[in-house]
C-alpha cells in the first residue's frame, strides 16, 4: 500500500533496472561473442544474433525505454521458432534453448511498470 | 538461467555417472588391442586354431581383405553338427595328455597339426593321431569330460546369466504386471564389505548372486564369499580371502560367482558341489557350498594364483571381476588388465583349469598358443599385452565350448605398435574348445581397434529360429557400439546379415594402419544417428553455446571417427555405448531380446609423450596403483607415442553438463525373428536431478546411463536397476512401460535375479553402488517377494 502510493519510486526502479540491464548485457555479450565463433566456425547464426539483440535490450533497458520490452519479446518469439525449426518437440533438447530466455522474459516483464513510469516522466 | 545450472549438473551427474559406468565398462573390458585386420579375421581366426597356433604371426586372411566382409566371420568351415561332439571326443583325445603332462606336448601338436589342416575334420585327425596307447586313457577322458546335464533356472538361480544358456528368463510366473504393484520387501542382508581407507571411492560391487538349493551364494567387492539363506536372508557362512586394498583394478568388483557340482565326486565328499570365484588380487578360490571350508583339492589347499605366468606383480594391474565359466568340468577365466597403462602389460591369456584339482588344463595366448599352451616355460611369461576378456565367458557344456568376448590390447587409442596375432583376434568373440584349448572360430567386431570397443557383454546362446519352423544352436553377441550379431554356435557363421562398411576416414596418424572397413550389424543396432551440432547441449543457451563450439572444433565424421592428437575428435558411441557387462536378456516365449545401453559420446585426444610427461601421465607399474580413474582420463599408453585423455560421456569441460542432449540410455525390446524394435524407452527418471543438486523427485523420464541388466520372467516382467536415478523397476514385457518401482538407497548396477522357495517367488537385487556412476556405495542385497495371501 505504501509502496503504491509512494510518489517517488523512481529511484528504486533506477538501480534495479540498471541492474537489469547489466545483467541482460553480461548474458549478450558471450552469446554476440562466441556466437560470432560459432558462425566463423561454420556453425548456427542464432547465438550472434541473439547475443546482439540481447546487449540491444540492455542498452534500450539502460535508458529506460519500452522498446526493450518489445525487442526482447521479438528475440524471444525468434528464439521459440528457431528452437522448434531446430528439435522440434524433444522437451529436453528444448530445454536449454528455451527455459532460460522465458525466464528472462518474466523477469524483463516484470520491470514494465517501472519502464513506463519512466517513459511518462521522460515524456513530460 | 543460473538456476537452472543445478539441474544441469544433477544431469551432468548423470552423464558422468554414465561416464563411469562406461568407464567402469570400459576400465574392466578395455584392453585394447590391435585391431584385427580385416574382416577376415573370421576366418582366419576361425579354423583357425590351427592356424593361430601355428604361425602366430601369419595371419591367415588377416590382411587379405580389408574390404570384404568380415562379416561372416567366422568361418566356419564346416564343422557342423555332427563336428562338436567328435570334436569334443577326439578334442579329448588331445587332451587327454594333459593329465600326463609331459606327453602334452607331443600329443597337442599332433592335434594341432591336424586341426590346423582341416579344422573342421580336425576332431577325426586327432583322435587317429593319438591312437596309439592311449586308447583307454582317451575312453576314460571322454566320460569324464562328456556333457553333463545343467542345472535349470526356476526355483534355482544357478549361474550368473540364470540359466546355463545366459538368457537371464525365468519360467516363474507368480508375480505378473497386475499384481507386482504389490511387490514389498522380504528381507535385506548386509554383506558388511564397505570401502574404508585407501578403498573408498573405488567400490562397484556389481554383485549378482547364485542360487542353488536353499542358499543364495555371492561375492563382495573385495570378495568376500558369502552363502545365506534364500527365504530369509540368514547367513549361513563366509569366507574372507582378505584382499588387500592396493590390488582393486578400475574398481573393486566382483560380478559374481560359478557353482560346479564334480559329478566324479562320491555324494558326501567335501566340495562335492563348489562355489569358485575369482578375485580381484588375482585368485582363484573354491569352497564348499555347504560349509564354505576351501577345497582342499583344488590348487594350493582352495586356491590357485593367477599371476603365475603374468610377471611382475603390479597390484591392480591384474584383476578378476567376472565368475568363470565352467564347461565340462573345467573353469574358464580370463580377467581385467588395467586399461591403458602399457605395451608391455600383463597377457590377456585365457587360462582353463579343472574344476575339480585346479590343475591347469590349457592356456591360450593368443601370441603364442603352442610355447604356451602347458604355461609358460620357466622364466617366461605369457605373452604381454595382448587382448583380455574383463567379462564373463559363456559356457556351452554340450558343443563342449566356451565363448570368450575379448577386449582390445593394453594400449587402446594406438594401433601401429600390433603384432598381427594381437589385429586378429582383438576384440572378437572367439569360441574355444575347451578340451583342446584351441579356438574353433571367431568373430570380429572391430577392425583395428582404436576406440575402447571391448566386448563387455556375456554371450546368450539361443536356438535362434532358422524360419523353416527349425532352430539353429546361435549366440547373441552385443558390442558396445550397439550392434546386436547372432552367430551359428557351431561355426561361428553369422545368421543375420552384416555389412562391411567403408569408414569415413582412417585419419593423419595411423593412415595405413587402421582399418579403411568395419563392420556393422545390418540386422539390428543399438546405435544411434551420428551427432549434430543441434544434438548439443547444456543446461542454458550458453553452455550449449560453448558445447557446439567444441563440436565444430574437434573432429568429427562419424562413427569410427579415428584418433587425433593436434585436436579433439568426438568418439560416437563412446565406450559407454550399446550394450555392455549386464548383458541382453532373452525371452524365448515371447521371442524377445531385451536390452538395455547407453547412448553417450565420449570426447578424446591423443596426448603426444612429451606433453605427457610434462603433466606427470605415467603408467602403473611407475605411479603405483592409483586406481578408480576413468578410464582413459589421462592413461599413460607406455611404449606408444601418445598417451590418451578421455573425457568420459563428453561432459562441458566448464561446466561439467553434458555436451550432448539426453537421453542417455535406454532399453529396448527386439523382435527375434525380424530385428525389429517391438518398443524402446528411455531409461531412469530427473528424481535425482534439480537445482541446487537438490533431487526433484520429479517422475519425468530422461533416460540416464545405465549399467547392469535386466531379468525377463514368464510373468511377464522385467525387472532392472541399472539406471543412476538408484530405482528398482519392473517393466511391462508387451508394452515396455514401467509398472513397479522402488527406490533404493544405493545405485543399482548389479544384475538382478529371481528365484522360488516354499512355492513364493522372490525377486532380488544387491545394490552396491558405483564410483564412477556416481550412485552411493552399499553392501546391501535385497530380496522382494508378494504378501502373503
Amino acid at each position: 500500500m505504501a509502496y503504491a502510493s509512494e510518489p517517488h519510486s523512481r529511484p528504486r526502479g533506477h538501480w534495479a533496472t540498471t541492474i537489469l540491464a547489466v545483467v541482460v548485457a553480461l548474458l549478450g555479450l558471450p552469446l554476440l561473442g562466441l556466437g560470432a565463433w560459432l558462425i566463423v566456425l561454420g556453425g548456427s547464426w542464432y547465438y550472434g544474433l541473439a547475443g546482439l539483440g540481447l546487449i540491444i535490450v540492455a542498452v534500450l533497458l539502460a535508458q529506460r525505454s519500452m522498446a526493450a520490452i518489445w525487442l526482447y519479446l521479438l528475440v524471444w518469439l525468434g528464439t521459440l521458432g528457431w528452437a522448434y525449426w531446430e528439435v522440434g518437440t524433444d522437451w529436453w533438447a528444448q530445454v536449454p534453448r528455451v527455459v532460460a530466455p522465458t525466464v528472462l522474459f518474466v523477469i524483463i516483464l516484470l520491470f514494465t511498470p517501472l519502464l513506463g513510469r519512466r517513459t511518462r516522466e521522460g515524456a513530460l | 538461467m543460473i538456476r537452472t545450472t543445478p539441474l544441469h549438473s544433477k544431469l551432468a551427474a548423470a552423464l558422468i555417472v554414465t561416464s563411469a559406468l562406461t568407464a567402469p565398462a570400459l576400465a574392466q573390458d578395455t584392453q585394447p588391442a590391435p585391431a584385427a585386420t580385416e574382416a577376415p579375421a573370421s576366418p582366419a581366426t576361425t579354423d583357425t586354431a590351427p592356424d593361430a597356433t601355428a604361425a602366430p604371426d601369419a595371419p591367415a586372411a588377416a590382411e587379405a581383405t580389408p574390404d570384404a566382409p568380415a562379416a561372416p566371420a567366422a568361418a566356419e568351415a564346416e564343422a557342423p553338427a555332427a563336428a562338436p561332439d567328435a570334436a569334443a571326443t577326439g578334442a579329448t583325445a588331445a587332451t587327454s595328455p594333459e593329465d600326463g603332462a609331459t606327453d602334452a606336448g607331443a600329443t597337442d601338436q599332433a592335434a594341432t597339426g591336424e586341426a590346423g589342416t582341416a579344422a573342421t575334420e580336425g576332431a577325426e585327425a586327432a583322435p587317429a593321431a593319438e591312437t596309439p596307447g592311449a586308447t583307454t586313457q582317451v575312453a576314460a577322458e571322454s566320460d569324464e569330460r562328456a556333457p553333463q546335464p545343467q542345472p535349470e533356472v526356476g526355483q534355482d538361480w544357478p549361474f550368473w546369466g540364470g540359466d546355463a544358456n545366459a538368457q537371464r528368463y525365468s519360467p516363474l510366473d507368480q508375480i505378473t504386471p497386475e499384481n507386482v504393484g504389490n511387490l514389498e520387501r522380504a528381507w535385506t542382508f548386509h554383506t558388511g564389505d564397505l570401502p574404508e581407507g585407501a578403498a573408498i571411492g573405488k567400490y562397484s560391487p556389481e554383485n549378482t548372486p547364485v542360487k542353488v538349493g536353499d542358499a543364495l551364494l555371492m561375492c563382495s567387492a573385495m570378495n568376500i564369499l558369502i552363502s545365506i539363506d534364500a527365504a530369509t536372508g540368514e547367513e549361513n557362512w563366509r569366507y574372507d580371502p582378505k584382499v588387500s586394498p592396493d590390488a582393486i583394478p578400475y574398481g573393486a568388483t566382483c560380478r559374481g560367482v560359478s557353482v560346479y557340482t564334480a559329478p566324479e565326486l562320491p555324494e558326501d565328499a567335501p566340495c562335492k558341489t563348489r562355489v569358485i570365484e575369482g578375485t580381484v588380487d588375482a585368485r582363484l578360490i573354491a569352497a564348499d557350498t555347504r560349509t564354505g571350508e576351501l577345497c582342499q583339492d583344488f590348487g594350493d589347499s582352495g586356491q590357485i594364483d593367477l599371476w603365475d605366468g603374468i610377471g611382475e606383480k603390479v597390484p591392480g594391474w591384474y584383476a578378476v571381476t567376472a565368475p568363470p565359466a565352467i564347461v565340462r568340468g573345467i573353469a574358464v577365466t580370463g580377467a581385467q588388465v588395467k586399461d591403458g597403462q602399457a605395451e608391455d602389460a600383463p597377457s590377456g591369456v585365457i587360462r582353463g583349469y579343472d574344476a575339480v584339482t585346479g590343475k591347469l588344463a590349457w592356456a591360450w595366448d593368443l601370441g603364442a598358443p603352442e610355447a604356451m599352451k602347458n604355461g609358460p616355460p620357466e622364466g617366461e611369461t605369457y605373452t604381454r599385452g595382448t587382448p583380455n576378456m574383463w567379462t564373463t565367458a559363456t559356457a556351452d557344456e554340450e558343443l563342449g565350448l566356451v565363448y570368450l568376448p575379448l577386449g582390445n590390447s593394453s594400449v587402446d587409442y594406438w594401433a601401429s605398435n600390433r603384432s598381427e596375432a594381437e589385429n586378429d583376434w582383438s576384440t572378437s568373440l572367439v569360441a574355444i574348445d575347451v578340451l583342446t584349448g584351441e579356438p574353433k572360430w571367431s568373430f570380429q567386431t572391430v577392425h583395428k581397434d582404436v576406440w575402447d570397443y571391448d566386448l563387455g557383454s556375456q554371450v546368450t546362446l539361443i536356438d535362434y529360429p532358422n524360419g523353416d519352423g527349425g532352430t539353429v544352436p546361435a549366440v547373441i553377441l552385443p558390442s558396445k557400439q550397439g550392434d546386436i550379431y547372432i552367430l551359428n554356435r557351431e561355426t561361428g557363421e553369422a545368421l543375420t546379415p552384416v555389412g562391411e562398411v567403408d569408414v569415413p576416414t582412417t585419419g593423419e596418424l595411423e593412415p595405413d594402419t587402421l582399418s579403411k572397413t568395419q563392420p556393422v550389424s545390418e540386422w539390428h543396432t543399438l546405435r544411434k544417428d551420428p551427432l549434430q551440432e543441434k544434438d548439443m547441449w547444456g543446461f542454458t543457451p550458453i553452455d550449449q553455446l560453448w558445447c557446439r563450439i567444441q563440436f565444430r572444433l574437434s573432429s568429427y565424421d562419424g562413427f569410427y571417427t579415428p584418433p587425433t592428437a593436434d585436436k579433439f575428435w568426438i568418439q560416437y558411441p563412446g565406450y559407454n555405448g550399446g550394450n555392455d557387462w549386464g548383458s541382453i536378456a532373452y525371452d524365448a516365449d515371447a521371442g524377445l531380446i531385451i536390452a538395455n545401453y547407453n547412448d553417450i559420446p565420449n570426447h578424446n585426444r591423443l596426448i603426444p609423450r612429451e606433453e605427457a610427461d610434462e603433466l606427470g601421465i605415467k603408467p602403473i607399474y611407475e605411479q603405483g596403483n592409483q586406481g578408480a580413474n576413468a578410464e582413459g582420463a589421462g592413461d599413460a599408453q607406455a611404449g606408444s607415442p601418445y598417451a590418451i585423455n578421455v573425457n568420459a560421456g563428453w561432459r562441458n569441460d566448464v561446466t561439467g553438463v553434458p555436451c550432448t542432449a539426453p537421453p542417455y540410455g535406454g532399453i529396448r525390446a527386439i523382435d527375434i525373428k525380424t530385428g525389429e524394435t517391438v518398443w524402446d524407452r528411455p531409461l531412469g527418471t530427473a528424481r535425482r536431478n534439480g537445482p541446487f543438486g537438490i533431487p526433484s523427485h520429479l517422475p519425468f523420464t530422461i533416460g540416464l546411463p545405465n549399467n547392469g541388466g535386466s531379468v525377463v520372467t514368464k510373468g511377464g516382467l522385467i525387472f532392472i536397476g541399472a539406471a543412476t536415478d538408484n530405482l528398482f523397476r519392473a517393466i511391462d514385457v508387451k508394452t515396455g512401460e514401467t509398472v513397479w518401482s522402488d527406490v533404493l538407497d544405493q545405485g543399482g548396477q548389479a544384475n538382478p535375479i529371481t528365484y522360488e522357495v516354499n512355492g513364493e517367488q522372490f525377486v532380488l537385487i544387491g545394490p552396491g553402488g558405483h564410483h564412477f556412476m556416481e550412485t552411493p556405495i552399499g553392501d546391501e542385497v535385497i530380496a522382494y517377494k508378494l504378501p502373503k495371501g
